[in-house]
């Protein structure tokens, strides 16, 4: 008999990046997010689904407290990172986001050059000490987003005349160009047309050799072929988290099943 | 989901017959068209009768009547030692050159062979039936003309001199034969020598540089008075206003829109500035009276104190468009920044403020040019008035001394009885409007210029 | 599942194939029981309508095939439905197959009418086909109530039917060996019987199918086997 090798999709580490425990939500009066523990893992995609206004997207601002931002959000409970808490007073939120990378919904490139586009996250943070390394990182970046052939005659361009795909590509050089640990994805593809969509799923699949990925995505079929790890959120609870593999063809909870296959839930 | 629908019971028309409805609704929408471009066709017409009648009657203003005459400078008049001590010329008063302009304006009637009773007769004191002819401040210019170059002395000068504004009037058609029946101050006699005398080339029109660059003149001397004083005074009231509003006003929307908590002391704030925007400019200018001449002891009538005054009242406009224009910036952007680590203020700074840049230029030069037309505070405060003093000597000086403003110069023109500084208040207006205009262009060219960048 | 989904052409499209599927199933039984009848009736034009009716088996699992490619491209079902359409594919060619069992047992009814009967098998056939034909019926049962425990209970029936075949192959071996001339009608009538026990095991396939339909998981725990007999040398049972 052959040693058949394992699928791709279920090559996973055990190590956790992030862990979340008795995280609790609260907009104004509004309870979004009740009582999630979850474990994210090293090295591994991690989606979240669920239907609109389940909390998928703000738990998920929560893991890089862009929630901060929101004056009437409250967060409770205890999320680490690699064992520290992030919300720990003494933790500076603009220190914990260049190792917790954002990307969003729409692609949001700033009206500058590419090359500005990546340089500015490295330069806040004092990266690089010359010109030259700058340059190295704005490559690297690129090149580690899948996009450095399409734009490296013309970094001087704005970002913002590029393609749609190209754009959100732009986004994730910019969010891997500060060396994140952890790279969030508020639904990078809904604005994408299949092709590029197709080219972020594959960037998201070599991100997963270097970052611990966290997606947000309304297409069901999309966190099936991107994600080793899917959560489903409904109504602010986490209602099952498990292997992608387990969650599309035999979930547990019988919300999970509605909601994956279609049905009123 | 539902059961399929019915197909529909009644016939259809067919595509080319419009039914009654269709008919209808096309007629509506055809009305409201004519209803807008009687509209806009109303708005062109006001709009094109106002620029009429302002150019109509301001154009004068911009041209002036002068005499050119030929002053034979009597030694024995005006230097009777003959030594040229500039003390000595000094001492001559403005009543002496009187009579030489008299002689000059004789010596045309004659040179021409004009037959006029007009004489040079003295009527009362030292002024003659010829004084008439020029402006008072005719002998007072060739004073200072002499008082520069006392080498003109003993010599046949050839000068321009102002001619009086009824001349003036009389040659731009406002003043005529009928007007002057009620009128002491001319005869037909004057008008009928002024006739002669033009076509002999002495009186003609000309550019009249002097309304630009020139200061307030008396009652009496309404062809004299120009508007550069009250320009200059504008200049150095949006100096104050460009250097205080632009700064304090931006400050306050940035803090406002980006880091104030939203609780009910800043609604509080918000609803006040918008308040503020609406509130009548004279009472800004009571303000003004009250705590910066009456409590700070601020000298009255300088441009420090108007600009103080116009910066309160443009400050709400300022902060009500920046921070619209802080809104209009995607937040998307902000996020972006955020996401990749930058603080707050980086963020702010790095792309929201450069991308609201257009709108706050724009709202900022429409604020300036509001403040530029402002008139009413600056009665409260002074600024405005009889100003005929020279230009301010320095740059503090133009803050502190006295002055007055365009708009304010023009409102004390239109108060004035003469028709010629009725003239000279349209004037005003055409020069108040280009220099309105301009602003706006710089405002459309400074908004084109950041966003055309991407 | 109860709910309905939120797109009810899916539902549709669901409902059409399982109709597909039940269809098929009816004939596959009628086929089953039809085969049966006709050798012991040795009926030859029964057995020719068996055999005839087999290629709308065939048209029908072709349907299947259709429809649950169709929406599998369309649809992208995942979790139950997926299951669902994973399972009515296999199904439907199990069923296909066990139609074609059915048939071949018909076509050899034709060669055996020709014949002289063998005693008391063609009733023991019979009652095996009935088995065979009660298990699938119930096995479709399972599937459209979604009921695994009838599907376990199916799973064991096949003892049964293991065990009637060796029976009948001892029966089969033993006339064989008292009378060389029963041999081509023994051979074919074994050939029966094996087809019936194969149509068993097929079933057997269909129920672990309706278990992994409704579970999620197949059942790993090894089924009762009890056709050692057909290994056993005659010789030594004779002897």
């Amino acid at each position: 008999m052959y040693d058949t090798p394992k699928l791709e999709s279920e090559t996973v580490t055990d190590e956790v990046k992030i862990s979340a425990r008795g995280c609790q939500v609260h907009y104004g009066d509004n309870h979004a997010i009740k009582d999630v523990d979850i474990d994210i893992q090293d090295k591994t995609v991690t989606s979240f689904i669920g239907p609109s206004g389940c909390g998928k997207s703000t738990f998920l601002r929560c893991l890089n407290r862009m929630n901060d931002t929101i004056d009437i959000c409250r967060v409770q409970g205890n999320i680490t990172l690699d064992g520290q808490d992030i919300y720990d007073p003494r933790v500076d939120p603009v220190q914990l986001r260049a190792r917790v990378g954002m990307v969003f919904q729409k692609p949001n490139p700033f009206p500058k050059s590419i090359y500005d586009n990546v340089a500015y996250g490295p330069k806040i943070h004092g990266m690089a000490r010359n010109k030259a390394d700058l340059d190295g990182i704005v490559e690297k970046s690129l090149r580690r987003a899948a996009i450095w052939d399409e734009v490296k005659d013309r970094l001087g361009a704005p970002g913002t005349g590029l393609s749609g795909g190209q754009q959100q590509r732009l986004c994730i050089a910019r969010a891997v160009a500060t060396e994140p640990e952890v790279l969030l994805m508020d639904e990078p593809c809904s604005a994408l047309d299949p092709i590029a969509t197709a080219q972020v799923e594959e960037l998201i699949d070599e991100l997963r050799q270097d970052y611990s990925v966290v997606i947000v995505t309304h297409s069901m079929q999309q966190a099936a072929r991107v994600s080793q790890k899917t959560a489903f959120f409904h109504l602010g609870n986490l209602v099952e988290y498990g292997d992608t593999g387990q969650i599309f063809t035999n979930p547990a909870d019988t919300r999970t099943e509605s909601y994956i296959t279609g049905r009123i839930g | 989901m539902t059961d399929a629908t019915v197909p529909p019971a009644v016939a259809r028309p067919g595509l080319f017959e419009g039914d009654a409805r269709t008919r209808k609704r096309n007629a509506a929408e055809r009305r409201f068209r004519l209803y807008g471009m009687i509209a806009v066709g109303a708005g062109l017409f006001f709009l094109v009768t106002l620029l009429f009648a302002i150019v109509s009657n301001g154009i004068g203003a911009f041209q002036q009547t002068s005499f050119t005459l030929r002053v034979e400078m009597r030694e024995d008049v005006l230097d009777k030692p003959g030594n040229r001590n500039i003390e000595d010329i000094k001492a001559v008063k403005t009543f002496a050159y009187k009579p030489l302009l008299r002689a000059a304006i004789l010596r045309e009637i004659e040179g021409n062979g004009i037959d006029t009773p007009l004489s040079g007769a003295k009527i009362v004191g030292f002024s003659s039936d010829l004084d008439k002819l020029l402006s008072d401040g005719a002998a007072a210019k060739l004073r200072n003309q002499v008082l520069a170059n006392p080498e003109l002395i003993g010599r046949t000068v050839e000068v321009t001199v102002l001619a009086s504004s009824r001349v003036d009037g009389y040659l731009k058609g406002r003043v005529t034969r009928e007007s002057i029946a009620r009128d002491k101050n001319l005869d037909a006699e004057h008008l009928d020598l002024v006739d002669v005398l033009r076509g002999a080339g002495v009186v003609g029109k000309g550019i009249n540089t002097a309304f630009i660059t020139g200061t307030d003149a008396s009652d009496a001397r309404p062809e004299q008075a120009g508007m550069g004083v009250s320009i200059l005074g504008s200049f150095f009231m949006m100096l104050v206003v460009l250097l205080l509003a632009l700064p304090i006003g931006v400050a306050a929307s940035i803090y406002l829109e980006e880091f104030a908590p939203q609780n009910r002391f800043t609604d509080l704030i918000e609803v006040n500035i918008s308040n503020l925007a609406a509130v009548p400019s004279i009472v800004f200018g009571i303000l003004g009276l009250a705590v910066f001449i009456q409590f700070m002891h601020l000298p009255q009538s300088a441009p420090l104190v108007g600009g103080l005054v116009l910066t309160l009242m443009t400050l709400p406009t300022i902060i009500i468009s920046t921070r619209a224009s802080l809104k209009s910036v995607p937040p998307s952007i902000r996020d972006a920044a955020l996401g990749v680590g930058a603080s707050k203020m980086q963020a702010v700074f790095h792309h929201v403020l450069p991308l609201a840049m257009p709108g706050i230029l724009t709202g900022t030069i429409i604020g300036l040019a509001q403040a530029l037309g402002e008139t009413a505070p600056l009665l409260l405060i002074g600024m405005v008035g009889y100003i005929a003093s020279n230009y301010p000597d320095g740059v503090g000086a133009g803050f502190l001394d006295p002055n007055s403003a365009m708009p304010a110069q023009i409102y004390e023109w239109a108060k004035r009885a003469d028709p010629a500084f009725y003239e000279r208040a349209w004037g005003g207006i055409i020069v108040l409007l280009v220099f309105l205009a301009a602003m706006n262009i710089l405002a459309i060219i400074l908004r084109r210029r950041f966003e055309r960048r991407w | 599942m109860p709910e309905r989904h939120i797109v009810s052409s899916y539902d549709r499209d669901l409902e059409s194939i399982q109709a597909t599927i039940m269809k098929m199933g009816g004939l596959v039984e009628a086929a089953i029981l039809d085969a049966a009848t006709s050798l012991e009736e040795r009926d030859e034009e029964l057995a020719e309508r068996v055999r005839r009716g087999d290629k709308a088996i065939d048209a029908l699992e072709e349907k299947v095939n259709e429809e649950t490619v169709r929406l599998l491209a369309l649809r992208q079902p995942s979790a139950g439905d997926l299951r669902t359409v994973l399972t009515v594919m296999k199904i439907s060619s199990n069923l296909e197959r066990i139609g074609d069992y059915a048939k071949n047992m018909a076509k050899r009814t034709g060669v055996l009418v020709q014949m002289q009967p063998v005693d008391g098998s063609s009733g023991a056939i019979r009652r095996m086909a009935k088995t065979v034909e009660a298990m699938l019926k119930d096995v479709l049962d399972s599937y459209i109530q979604r009921d695994a425990e009838l599907a376990t209970d199916v799973r064991m029936r096949d003892e049964e039917v293991d065990q009637m075949y060796n029976a009948l192959f001892r029966e089969f071996l033993t006339f064989m060996m008292e009378d060389p001339r029963n041999i081509t009608a023994c051979m074919h009538l074994h050939f029966i019987a094996k087809n019936i026990e194969r149509m068993g095991d097929h079933v057997t396939a269909i129920a672990e199918q309706v278990i992994y339909l409704v579970t999620g998981t197949l059942p790993e725990d090894s089924r009762p086997k009890a056709n050692r007999g057909a290994y056993i040398n005659p010789e030594v049972t004779d002897g």
